[in-house]
């Protein structure tokens, strides 16, 4: 167990250290330092197997460990609000790819409109909160539903198309709505809506620093924490999904849909539930994004979006919901950390996914054998 | 009372006319062969009772009831499972993932159970898992070892055995086996005859269609056969009679040079 | 301008969008008849074509070659040539490695490598954010019948859009490689059996396919008068529907389609109100009726999967 929490802390602490290290010696130092730690992981067979047993052996201890260096981050980050900025984004990216997920991964539901739902979700916020002066707590809670209802005028394409019909679908979805966001006038046309204003629990507001003791938290701490309790309760919901029924089902009709007719299996339906909740937390993904940001437009939630998340799936595993997570955590922070690569940004999750397919097609931590637990 | 009752069947695929007017009728507990050369409509007449297939005339009563436009997934709840002629198995799933979706009909957790009551779904599922292993130890004792192994990883009979499972898993009253020994090995097709015959052992209320090309695997398990040929039925009755028949000989020979 | 004359100038101006996307269609129903896949890089491809077309013309122009007749035959063909062999590139490294497992593990990888191409031009070619002039090449003028405008240089686009959709209809039916394209599209191991090298038509008609897309590029250089990194989106997306509405699979269903496509966006802008802006929710919100309600195409005919 100590041996978990060991490797737990030490990750951490390169993380932070590859995060904040400014001077070029420090950042090669950690460099290096990331390096061996994973070199010594690959190369050191004993301690490889040491490590994969104590993680097998003490899940809850892990996550435990986990959950409690995620809840120090902040404070470990507190002299760079923009990459508490980060952190948060990704856990953002964590919520929406386990909704993703569910749909391409366990249900082989292809949805190329990622961007859109999440659109819906921001969108709705920014209506819900500027346009008709909802409290923004409320809209948040409601926007996911709007995603939800949304999707349901996809619901006879999915059923009625499959594979690359069904991607040219969704893919029609997000240029559609792309272009009705840019054109309508209540949607703000191509400027958005601006002034969403920020969440509020009980008169604070989620923009003030919070403080712990004396210690004073980064800007985007409140928001980063409200992401990381939305990402773990997304994940968690979602590896209770998939290690149930439904999961068995959707892997099942995603593999071959004849089959699983003749077990039973009523595909219009798990399809549909499969879809509806990834709507819901796509949806939520987004809305947590308005708010924290204070406006969306149309260019936030274009088609290029949808293959972002759709690379955080394959990067960490298609159907792994561990992989969504690792995905996640490195496919947002890298690139803001090699910010001389921004440019290089998209040229480099292209070649990346199309390395990772040809040669890794299962993504770094593939989807294990489900075990009902 | 009949379980099955197959009346008038006629199933076309733009012109061509795959099953014409069949009969057949399956009482419970009962075995039976399907024969017939290649193209002769024996998958035809499974796919269109398991609802995959529309029928272009005649009707299907299953324990008395209709099954005509039904969906498949609502045939099979009723009790009808299959197999397929080549394997349909999902080769990424475990050994168990593959039996215990032949039971997701019969399930009693929900979603909610999965997300608020685990302790239910979990004692469910090492229930099911159970059941999944003691089908599998029919078969073969080393299998239910193997049941957390993705099914592509085991050889070709062993996964014409766990197919078998998954069909019995639901617990049907009728079972269709669409050519269990094709691609085997003669070794194997004994085996899998071995394994045809504890099926009808330890199930005897079940009723099983089998078709088959290994005329001795249809002499060994069924007690009746019907012989198709160009969608039509020629010939029924007791594996001796049906063989020694001329139209049968017949459509075979006819068959085969056909090929050839 | 009364309502027919609107519409037949309408429909005029859609076919002419329609050649240059049906033009795309067909590169993607060949692809998908030898490889059962979808390319969509096959857009990005489409802008390549473009951008190398413009650095011919360009390079031509420096060398004195400015005059259409002397400029434009090497351009087109400096752009089939290595846009078709980028084309085949695409094939070998992300599609034929990819091709026997699921559709997703295509799409994505194909998708992504869109993203490469787009974002090299972007990021390789100088001020490659910008739209890029393309040289006005074709005839200027025009003359007008039953109060239709019709320009020189839209008839000249159409006569070279269909001369290339000609000419690869002669290279499928006459020639020995359209005989194996064809043969592969239908069985492909029925095709190996009778001696069909399958590499090698592959390769052959991811060449033709992109080729026709370099023309489609350099055509639609012409008639917008510019060319931009991002125009292989929305032209990739198009192309696809176009031969997904034809029927994927079906040369002549991609080309119906193309053009049922190009007339669907002129004749919506001008119908509705704001039409411009929104003609294509129309366009695509048909496209997504005809993949629901005949996901075999036009010209495609329905089958019973079997099982
Ligand atoms: N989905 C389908 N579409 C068109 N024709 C089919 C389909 N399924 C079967 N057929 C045709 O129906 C006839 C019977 O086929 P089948 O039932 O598979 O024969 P078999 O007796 O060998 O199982 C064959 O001629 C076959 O080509
Ligand atoms: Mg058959």
């Amino acid at each position: 167990m100590l041996l978990v929490w060991l490797a737990e802390a030490v990750v951490f602490a390169l993380i932070v250290a590859g995060i904040l290290a400014e001077r070029p010696l420090a950042l090669a130092a950690a460099g290096v330092a990331i390096v061996v730690a994973g070199a010594l992981l690959r190369f050191v067979a004993p301690l490889r197997s040491a490590l994969v047993c104590a993680f097998a052996l003490h899940p809850t201890a892990a996550l435990l460990g986990g959950a409690a260096l995620a809840l120090v981050l902040p404070l470990a980050l507190r002299s760079s609000p923009y990459w508490t900025f980060v952190a948060t984004l990704a856990l953002l990216y964590v919520t929406i790819g386990q909704g993703l997920n569910l749909q391409i991964g366990t249900a082989g539901v292809i949805n190329l409109a990622g961007a859109a739902f999440a659109g819906l979700g921001g969108y709705s916020v920014g209506l819900l909160t500027v346009g008709a002066g909802w409290p923004s707590w409320l809209a948040v809670a409601a926007a996911p539903w709007v995603a939800v209802a949304v999707g349901a005028l996809l619901f006879v394409p999915i059923l009625k198309t499959r594979g690359h019909y069904l991607a040219l679908v969704t893919i029609a979805f997000v240029f559609i709505f792309n272009i009705l966001m840019n054109n309508l006038e209540f949607t703000g046309g191509p400027q958005g809506i601006k002034n969403i204003p920020t969440l509020r629990l009980g008169g604070y507001a989620f923009t003030a620093r919070p403080t712990l003791g004396v210690v004073e938290l980064p800007a985007h701490a409140n928001f980063y924490y409200a992401a990381l309790a939305t990402a773990f309760l997304a994940t968690g919901i979602l590896r209770r999904l998939h290690d149930s029924w439904l999961g068995l089902a959707l892997n099942t009709l995603r593999d071959d849909e004849i089959a699983a007719r003749c077990c039973g299996v009523s595909i219009a339906r798990e399809k549909l539930i499969a879809f509806s909740i990834g709507n819901f937390f796509i949806g939520l993904g987004g809305a947590l994004y308005a708010v924290m940001v204070g406006f969306v437009s149309p260019p936030d939630f274009d088609f290029g979006y949808s293959l972002i998340m759709l690379s955080v799936i394959i990067i960490g595993g298609v159907d792994s919901i561990g992989g969504v997570v690792l995905g996640a955590c490195l496919l947002v922070p890298l690139p803001e950390r090699f910010r001389f690569l921004h440019e290089y940004r998209l040229l480099l999750y292209g070649l990346v996914i199309v390395v990772m397919l040809l040669f890794r097609p299962r993504g770094l931590w593939p989807a294990g054998i489900r075990r009902y637990r | 009372m009949s379980l099955l009752e197959v009346k008038g069947l006629t199933v076309r695929f733009g012109g061509l006319v795959a099953l014409d007017g069949v009969d057949v009728a399956l009482g419970e507990g009962e075995t039976l062969g399907v024969i017939g050369p290649n193209g002769s409509g024996k998958t035809t007449l499974f796919n269109t009772l398991t609802g995959l297939y529309a029928a272009a005339a005649g009707e299907v009563l299953f324990l008395g009831q209709r099954l005509s436009g039904l969906e498949t997934h609502a045939i099979a709840r009723r009790g009808i499972a299959r197999t397929f002629q080549s394997s349909r198995l999902c080769l990424e799933l475990s050994v168990f993932d593959n039996i215990l979706i032949g039971m997701h009909a019969h399930r009693r957790t929900g979603l909610l159970d999965s997300l608020l009551r685990r302790d239910r779904l979990r004692s469910e599922m090492s229930q099911a898992i159970e059941r999944a292993a003691h089908l599998l130890s029919l078969f073969n004792p080393a299998l239910p070892r193997r049941g957390l192994e993705r099914v592509g990883q085991l050889p070709q009979i062993d996964r014409r055995r766990v197919e078998i499972c998954r069909a019995l898993a639901s617990q049907p009253r009728l079972v269709l086996l669409d050519e269990p020994s094709a691609g085997m090995s003669p070794e194997e097709t004994a085996q899998l005859m071995k394994d045809l015959q504890i099926v009808r052992e330890e199930m005897p209320g079940l009723s099983v269609m089998v078709i088959e090309h290994d005329m001795f695997v249809i002499e060994g398990v069924s007690q009746r056969v019907v012989a198709l040929s160009y969608g039509r039925k020629i010939a029924e009755g007791s594996f001796a009679a049906v063989s020694a028949r001329d139209e049968v000989r017949e459509a075979y020979l006819g068959g085969e040079a056909a090929r050839a | 301008m009364p309502p027919l004359e609107l519409l037949l100038q309408q429909t005029l101006n859609g076919v002419m969008l329609g050649v240059m996307y049906a033009l795309i269609a067909v590169g993607f129903t060949l692809f998908f008849g030898v490889l059962d896949v979808i390319h969509f890089s096959h857009g990005d491809i489409f802008m390549l074509g473009a951008f190398v077309g413009l650095s011919t013309l360009l390079g031509l122009a420096v060398v004195g070659l400015r005059t259409p007749l002397l400029a434009l035959p090497p351009a087109f063909a400096v752009a089939v040539l290595v846009t078709g062999l980028v084309g085949v590139g695409a094939e070998r490294v992300c599609v034929k490695p990819l091709a026997r497992s699921s559709p997703l593990m295509t799409l994505l990888a194909t998708l992504s490598l869109g993203l490469v191409l787009r974002e090299s031009v972007l990021i390789f070619y100088p001020r490659g954010a910008d739209p890029k002039p393309f040289p006005q090449l074709l005839p200027a003028g025009g003359f007008e019948v039953g109060g239709v405008a019709v320009r020189y240089e839209n008839l000249t686009i159409l006569a070279i859009g269909f001369a290339a959709m000609i000419g690869v209809d002669l290279v499928i039916r006459r020639t020995r490689m359209g005989a194996a394209i064809r043969a592969v599209a239908q069985d492909p191991e029925a095709a190996q059996m009778m001696g069909v090298n399958l590499d090698r038509t592959v390769d052959a008609t991811f060449f033709l396919g992109s080729g026709l897309a370099a023309v489609a590029g350099m055509l639609s250089g012409f008639y917008y008068g510019e060319i931009h990194f991002i125009m292989g989106i929305t032209g990739g997306v198009i192309g696809f529907s176009a031969a997904a509405i034809g029927g994927l699979g079906n040369v002549y269903g991609a080309i119906v389609g193309g053009l049922l496509f190009g007339v669907l966006q002129t004749t919506a802008a001008a119908l509705i109100p704001r039409g411009s802006e929104f003609r294509d929710v129309v366009a695509f919100a048909v496209v997504m009726l005809f993949l629901i309600f005949k996901p075999s195409g036009i010209l495609g005919e329905k089958s019973v999967e079997r099982v």
